[in-house]
């Protein structure tokens, strides 16, 4: 149960969130202009990365807004908080993070609990 | 006003209030429309309340206030009051009256006896007083008010037995 | 003859109590655990094994217990309760486990001779084959003779949750938890110190190591120190609670046992679940004794040596007054001298290390007392029929003596107890001078002090303690702390001794909780299982319930010596949450029975349940299912008898729990034109229209009605499921995409209270109810609505229906709703108006072929399947998901498409959920796939058609109407030959609806 903060309620946990998915996909401002292909782009397709992953938050028992968050998925820390009004935080703002502290491999699951 | 628990500790009453909730944008124009129906002023802080004995009027996050009376109003009043304020484009009231459930906690012992029941951090650096939260209480959605001494819950009135129940259960148990 | 009391031990009470043990009754002292008391009784055998069945005893004094594990039969039969932890009181009720007929003869020990066949992997070599012999022969046997207790029946108590926000969460009250307490005594942190014990102190009452701190005697100490913390403004402490998870982001779980030493009241809660949310974690839980590997011994009567000198120290019992004590370090020593200090004497200290190695203070003490040393020695096995009888040394010259002895104390070494710490996500790392893992980097906001983090030096620890908390401000705080033993630790490597003596009974354990031996470890490397976890899993070491708390490091050593590899390479395996056994009743709280799920109620509940009603669960709603007439009537008849009433008359149904969304603001048309498939712009005010919403993949995702009030007012119905869903879907587009949009929403389904009452009579009912208002076709057609004052609150008829009969839907303030709902019944009982429940309304929408978001849509339906097409506001720009209902893939014609089906023979009954396909019979043997057109979403025997009526969804169903098909039945082979037809069965031509 990892703890949120909440733009406008502060921190609470988990459970009162809905994962939103990722962030900064934008609905295509003609959608009839789009091939299939590039409306199946934007409906379907979707990042997953291991590490920095930039997505978004509803608090749903909360004051149901929506609002961004900068997660590493490898060890679920959530590196930034922001307002969809916001800018996108640059990823360079993160990179010395994105190991989790067993120095896991940048692709596949794994436990290293063993200082190497 | 029912009584639904009293121990050394804890007191809880029921409560029948008026409430009406707006939506707006929290700009002058939005405060000039309010201020002509309504005497207090909507707050302008998030989660903060501006509060005496007869009202509670919170602001539950930037886009949205609850206006709570304490004490008994020609319910007509308030409907007009509603009626008047969504003349406006600006604002959305809508009449939350009888809708809801009210529960007045009070005693020493009120954070653990609801820590039984939310997660919610209730200590005072977390949650001061004159504030509100919207929470899971008791796993429904409950706002909660911070009125020095004693707090204020509401949850929609279907839940009003469950939640009641869920109360005294913990209260007999522990 | 009980065993021998430790009169000096102050944790135990004169008290007398009974005990009953298999049925045999025992004396106790009040504040013993089931294994003190039974130790206290000589008794030694306490249980069977798991695997081997194999006799076996108390081996440890703590959570780390592995082989005494009981039922509690007065506890709802409480299974795998560890006597090491479960204290007894008057009446306490215990039975040993596993073993049929009884503990000292037990069958199931046939299994230790046959145990060639139940080695490493033996559940995937053995019982391959032949074909069938698992399910009939293997698996039944296995179950009956491998395992721990039965299950209980129930749960035993009401269990709860207590949630904590503090500073600093201090895990362990022991020493070095409270060295840290008393430094934050008074200042601005909330502490809380969370102790799995009944009393504080740690170590310093579980053995005789430290004797006096800053000159006052260690008990007097703990209780100088608790007082001093109770008196505090700032610290709470909880005993008999034991963490058990650490998560993420400082958020750990407890168990408190409410009831320890006492017999459980039913009507309290036994068990609090504590979750604990913290800025800053302190862990001092401690360490472990490891045991170490030798020829039988799991005998009853070895027990690891600090467990025994626990026994005396916090238990006031001598197990045994000659022990024969086997070490590889020099700790061992501290239960020489508190056995020496109650005049019994070790028959025998057995040390591993080099005599050079050994301190010159336990040589000398061991000779002054006359105590037989075996130095650069070891044990090699024991034997014994039952019990431990005689002790096979191996001496430094390679020589086997054996001696007489009825105990045998091992001690491996110390792992600090870095369960938690891993958990956490810390990183371990291996120390050579203690030989195991202890915490290296932290995670979390975690710190580790004392022996959990390797430092086993008392003259140190506030040292340490005052440099890792120097972060918080706090002042120092310097103890004298005087001890009885030599401070340095000093250690040899030893997991396993060589057996010298090779018998079918003999085996030289790693895990005594699974029954696992040395061998396995080595056969299992051999099949090429080399890698720890793997190795883990197919051995099932240290996967028990104790979780291998005191071998788990000794099968790395022993990995590590096979593979010739360091056992910082090897690794450790992962060590997760819970750290012991955590009932379930404590997991559930009070999320079970009547508080499984919140319940929602309407405003007419309390009339429903006069009325007889059959409730349903939708979503967190009861809704009345169907009313019961009178006691005989089943529910078939019930549904029948209110569909064709209502037809035939008048029926009102609650509709309470219909999502209702007030939309308001100057784009609210622009808003409402893209979230609706359905064209508002030219809609009339204060008209209502059917509307769908859907995903942005095209598919229905909710229906419902919205009302227009004006081009910036409108209210929408949502299924009544679907409600905080749609809520949370119009904001996500209104805070996301849109957020130029000058729209606010507000939920108020709890605000009005929805009643429809439909049927030919409906508009002469509700004249009477209403008599202002003009209920005529012309003045109040179909799918307009009015407002309207009622006893000063807002009101508000809508017309509209979802039987397809004549239809008036109600809204009205949930101040004045019971009232009215019962002056509706008085002016409709000389009409026979029947009130209906959901089973009804299904049936009587799918008379008249309305679909059902969730049973006719399954989030794979788009509305051109459904024959929407009327519904799609084509000449709208954009709206969600309209882009997608012409993708290739949701534009082609064969795609599922809703029809009506009804079966040939109008006697058959055609189920929910079948398929749909063309052949007439099933053949009795499956070979080759048989193509499956489509299923059946609904299915109703009509009161009014006096048949069955199904809606299916069917590939090219648009094309198949007239044509004959088949539906699979769950009664055999048969199909029911169908008829396809238009979904509509009544009132095609809508003469009802708009009458």
């Amino acid at each position: 149960m990892i703890l949120i903060d909440c733009p406008y309620c502060g921190e609470r946990e988990q459970s009162e969130f809905t994962n939103g998915g990722e962030a900064h996909v934008i609905r295509p401002k003609n959608p009839e202009a789009l091939s299939d292909k590039e409306w199946g782009q934007y409906v379907f397709y979707r990042s997953n990365p291991k590490g920095i992953f930039y997505e978004r938050w509803n608090h749903t028992h909360g004051c149901r807004k929506w609002f961004n968050a900068v997660r590493d998925t490898s060890t679920d820390t959530i590196l930034k908080i922001y307002k969809l009004t916001d800018n996108r935080p640059d990823i360079s703002e993160f990179q010395s993070s994105l190991k989790s502290p067993s120095g896991e491999p940048a692709v596949g699951s794994g436990n290293f609990a063993v200082k190497k | 006003m029912t009584k639904i628990l009293s121990s050394d500790s804890v007191n809880i009453l029921q409560k029948d209030f008026l409430q009406v909730l707006l939506r707006g944008n929290g700009r002058d124009q939005f405060n000039q429309i309010i201020a002509k129906e309504i005497s207090i002023k909507p707050p302008s802080k998030n989660l903060e309340i501006s509060s005496d004995d007869k009202y509670i009027f919170a602001k539950n996050s930037f886009d949205q206030w609850s206006l709570l009376y304490l004490v008994e109003q020609d319910y007509k009043k308030i409907l007009k009051i509603v009626e008047n304020l969504n003349m406006s484009d600006e604002i959305l009231a809508s009449d939350y009256s009888y809708g809801q459930a009210y529960f007045e906690i009070s005693g020493n012992n009120k954070n653990e006896f609801l820590n039984k029941l939310t997660n919610f951090d209730l200590r005072s650096k977390k949650f001061p007083v004159s504030t509100m939260a919207q929470t899971l209480i008791a796993r429904i959605d409950c706002s909660i008010y911070n009125l020095k001494d004693k707090y204020i819950i509401t949850c929609n009135k279907s839940y009003e037995e469950y939640f009641k129940n869920r109360l005294i259960d913990i209260n007999n148990l522990s | 003859m009980p065993a021998l009391r430790n009169k000096n031990c102050n944790y135990i009470s004169n008290k007398v109590i009974s005990i009953t043990f298999d049925g045999k009754s025992y004396s106790a002292y009040d504040g013993d655990t089931i294994a003190s008391a039974l130790l206290r009784n000589n008794i030694r055998l306490i249980g069977r094994s798991f695997k081997y069945h194999r006799p076996r005893g108390i081996y440890t004094c703590g959570i780390e217990e592995p082989n005494a594990l009981v039922q509690i039969l007065n506890e709802h039969n409480e299974p795998n309760t560890r006597a090491t932890i479960k204290r007894v009181y008057e009446g306490i009720n215990i039975n040993s486990q596993n073993r049929w007929p009884s503990l000292s003869f037990d069958i199931g020990s046939i299994n230790n001779i046959l145990s060639p066949i139940f080695s490493a992997g033996f559940y995937y070599k053995t019982f391959m084959g032949p074909k069938g012999f698992w399910k009939k022969i293997y698996e039944p046997l296995i179950r009956h003779t491998a395992g721990l207790g039965k299950p209980p029946k129930n749960f035993r108590s009401k269990s709860i949750h207590q949630n904590h926000n503090v500073d600093i969460l201090i895990v362990g009250g022991g020493l070095s938890g409270l060295i840290a307490a008393r430094k934050l005594i008074n200042t601005d942190n909330e502490v809380l110190i969370v102790e799995q014990d009944s009393f504080l102190g740690g170590i310093l009452k579980n053995s005789n190591k430290v004797k006096k701190i800053d000159g006052k005697s260690v008990f007097d100490w703990v209780k100088e120190t608790e007082k001093l913390i109770l008196e505090s403004k700032n610290i709470k402490i909880l005993k008999n609670t034991l963490v058990t998870t650490y998560n993420f982001t400082n958020h750990l779980i407890a168990l408190e046992d409410k009831f320890a030493g006492k017999d459980i009241d039913t009507n309290k809660t036994e068990l609090i679940l504590h979750k604990i949310r913290t800025t800053q974690t302190i862990l001092a839980n401690g360490h472990i004794e490891r045991f170490i590997s030798f020829r039988n011994n799991d005998l009853p009567g070895v027990m690891l040596a600090s467990s025994f000198e626990k026994y005396i120290e916090r238990y006031g019992v001598v197990p045994d007054e000659k022990p024969v004590i086997f070490t590889n370090n020099s700790s061992a020593i501290s239960l020489v001298k508190s056995l020496i200090n109650l005049n019994c004497k070790p028959g025998a200290y057995i040390d591993s290390r080099k005599k050079k190695d050994i301190e010159d203070e336990t040589k000398d003490y061991l000779s002054k007392n006359n105590i037989p040393f075996y130095p650069e020695s070891e044990v090699e096995g024991c034997e014994g029929n039952k019990k431990v009888e005689k002790v096979y040394i191996r001496s430094s010259n390679k020589e086997i003596s054996s001696i007489n002895a009825s105990m045998l104390c091992p001690s491996g070494g110390f792992n600090p107890d870095i369960h938690l710490f891993t958990q956490s996500k810390g990183l371990v790392k291996w120390d050579d001078k203690i030989i195991s893992f202890k915490p290296d980097t932290a995670f979390q906001n975690t710190i580790t002090l004392g022996s959990v983090s390797g430092n086993y030096e008392f003259k140190n620890l506030c040292n340490e303690i005052n440099k890792k908390l120097s972060f918080l401000k706090v002042n120092d705080l310097n103890l004298d702390i005087e001890t009885n033993i030599r401070d340095d630790f000093s250690i040899s490597e030893l997991w396993e001794t060589k057996t010298n003596k090779m018998s079918k009974w003999a085996k030289s354990f790693i895990d005594l909780h699974n029954d696992v031996t040395t061998k396995d470890l080595k056969q299992a490397i051999n099949e090429g299982y080399d890698r720890i976890e793997h190795l883990k899993r197919y051995t099932t070491n240290s996967m028990g319930t104790d979780q291998g708390k005191i071998s788990s490091i000794n099968s790395l050593g022993i990995v590590s010596k096979i593979l010739n590899k360091k056992i910082a390479e090897v690794g450790t395996t992962t060590y997760r949450p819970p750290y012991a056994p955590l009932s379930f009743a404590a997991i559930a709280g009070r999320s079970t029975y009547e508080y499984y799920d919140p319940e929602r109620k309407t405003p007419i509940h309390n009339w429903h349940i006069k009325n007889n009603a059959v409730f349903e669960d939708v979503g967190q709603w009861k809704r009345p299912w169907f009313f019961k007439k009178n006691e005989s009537e089943t529910m078939h008849q019930a549904v029948q008898r209110e569909s064709k009433q209502t037809r035939q008359t008048a029926g009102i149904i609650d509709g309470s729990t219909l999502g209702k969304i007030e939309i308001k603001g100057k784009d609210a048309l622009e808003f409402m034109n893209l979230m609706y498939t359905n064209a508002f712009t030219k809609m009339k005010p204060m008209t209502s229209r059917y509307a769908l919403m859907l995903g942005e993949d095209g598919m229905i995702m909710d229906d419902g009605i919205v009302c227009k009030i004006n081009d910036k007012h409108f209210i929408a119905t949502t299924t009544s499921s679907g409600a905080p869903k749609v809520l949370s879907h119009m904001e996500e587009f209104l805070q996301t995409e849109w957020p130029h949009l000058k729209v606010f929403l507000n939920s108020i389904t709890e605000q009005f209270t929805t009643f429809n009452i439909s049927g030919p009579k409906a508009r002469e009912i509700i004249r009477k109810v209403f008599t202002d208002i003009d209920f005529s076709n012309e003045k109040f057609p179909f799918m307009t609505f009015k407002t309207f004052d009622y006893k000063n609150t807002q009101a508000r008829i809508m017309r509209a229906s979802f039987t397809g009969e004549l239809g008036y839907e109600i809204y009205i303030s949930p101040k004045h709703a019971l009232e009215l709902w019962e002056q509706i019944f008085n002016y409709g009982k000389e009409f026979n108006l029947v009130p209906y429940g959901t089973e009804t309304m299904h049936l009587l929408r799918a008379e008249k072929g309305y679909v059902v978001i969730g049973q006719e849509t399954d989030g794979t339906v788009t509305p051109l399947d459904l024959n929407f097409n009327w519904m799609i506001g084509k000449k709208k720009k954009d709206f969600i998901g309209k882009r997608s209902l012409t993708r290739s893939d949701t534009a082609r014609e064969d795609r599922k498409q809703l029809v009506g089906l009804v079966p040939i023979d109008k006697s058959f009954f055609i189920e929910e959920g079948q398929h749909i396909v063309e052949c007439e019979n099933l053949p009795n043997k499956i070979k080759t796939p048989i193509e499956y057109l489509g299923h059946i979403s609904s299915s109703y025997h009509s009161p009014n058609l006096n048949h069955c009526i199904s809606m299916a969804l069917i590939k090219n169903g648009n094309k198949l109407k007239g044509k004959k098909l088949f539906v699979s039945t769950s009664r055999g082979t048969k199909n029911i030959p169908v008829k396809v037809v238009s979904p509509v069965f009544i009132d095609p031509e809508n003469k009802r609806l708009v009458s």
